[in-house]
């Protein structure tokens, strides 16, 4: 009688559903908690008290005045568009020895006040200060 | 039979269809372990202002101050009344091991208005603590 023996099957891989499941969990919670926003930071000291922040007068800091979000700032007296490159590396060449001390009225949001910085660091000023924005009017 | 067969092979290769579905699942399961950095979220959705500026933090802040467009002010992930904010920083600043790397980070919407800002900038100042950054994101396009 010869023997029956049964050839094993060549192909009894396990079953790839459990795998796919695992997978999918996995893949799931990395695209839910992957964050791809590009976080910076900007360092804004703050002086101990109001008092120390009087060098904020001295002459060669250029003191700018943002007064409403409409991409325009006031520099001694007159309006500069922050679109208006040459205006802007004038003063920039003129003050920068100095601090560009930027300060802002009622209603100036955040983003116009990077959007100026940028622009000044972007025609060269070295030195931008931005804390004096963040000040109490009447530490001001 | 014919049919019978058919069913019977299609039946066997089953698992077999699914393997290029795998191979895009790794891929993008990769990608994402990869690309992706796992962080805490906020407590309220803030879109922080847009700037050129590429620094980046060396370490975690000691304490995170978020602002939304609201107004409503987080500590910590906790509420918090804007008069309340000094004493906590107070009590935290004491209790820091490390007392040179405490700083704070504020993460403000680009959209709100500074004097919402000033009262917090205010409350840090008179906790006594200097070393104070503002959290902004990278402008895409110009890195």
């Amino acid at each position: 009688m010869p023997l029956n023996l049964s050839q094993p099957k060549r192909k009894n891989a396990i079953s790839l559903t459990p795998l796919i499941d695992v997978v999918f969990i996995l893949l799931l919670f990395f695209m839910l908690t992957s964050s791809f926003v590009p976080w910076r930071i900007v360092d804004t000291p703050l002086s101990m008290t109001p008092d120390t922040q009087k060098p904020v007068e001295e002459k060669d800091n250029l003191i700018l005045t943002l007064k409403q979000n409409d991409d325009q700032v006031w520099v001694e007296g007159q309006a500069v568009s922050f679109s208006d490159q040459s205006r802007l590396q004038t003063l920039v060449a003129d003050h920068n020895g100095g601090i560009f001390v930027i300060k802002a009225e009622e209603g100036v949001t955040l983003q116009t006040l990077m959007h100026l910085a940028d622009r000044l660091k972007l025609n060269g000023a070295k030195t931008v200060s931005i804390a004096n924005a963040f000040a109490m009017p009447e530490t001001k | 039979m014919k049919i019978g067969e058919k069913y019977a092979a299609r039946n066997a290769a089953n698992d077999d269809n699914m393997v290029p579905l795998i191979n895009v699942v790794f891929l993008m399961l990769v990608f994402f372990m990869v690309a992706g950095q796992i962080q805490k979220a906020d407590p309220i959705a803030v879109m922080p202002p847009h700037s050129i500026n590429d620094n980046r933090a060396v370490t975690d802040p000691s304490i995170e101050i978020v602002l939304g467009t609201d107004g409503s002010l987080y500590v910590d992930d906790k509420l918090f009344v804007i008069d309340d904010v000094q004493v906590y920083l107070e009590q935290q600043f004491a209790s820091a091991p490390d007392k040179e790397a405490f700083w704070v980070q504020i993460k403000a919407d680009g959209g709100i208005s500074l004097e919402k800002l000033r009262p917090v900038f205010n409350q840090v100042r008179l906790a006594g603590l200097t070393k104070v950054s503002l959290a902004t994101q990278l402008e895409r396009g110009k890195e």
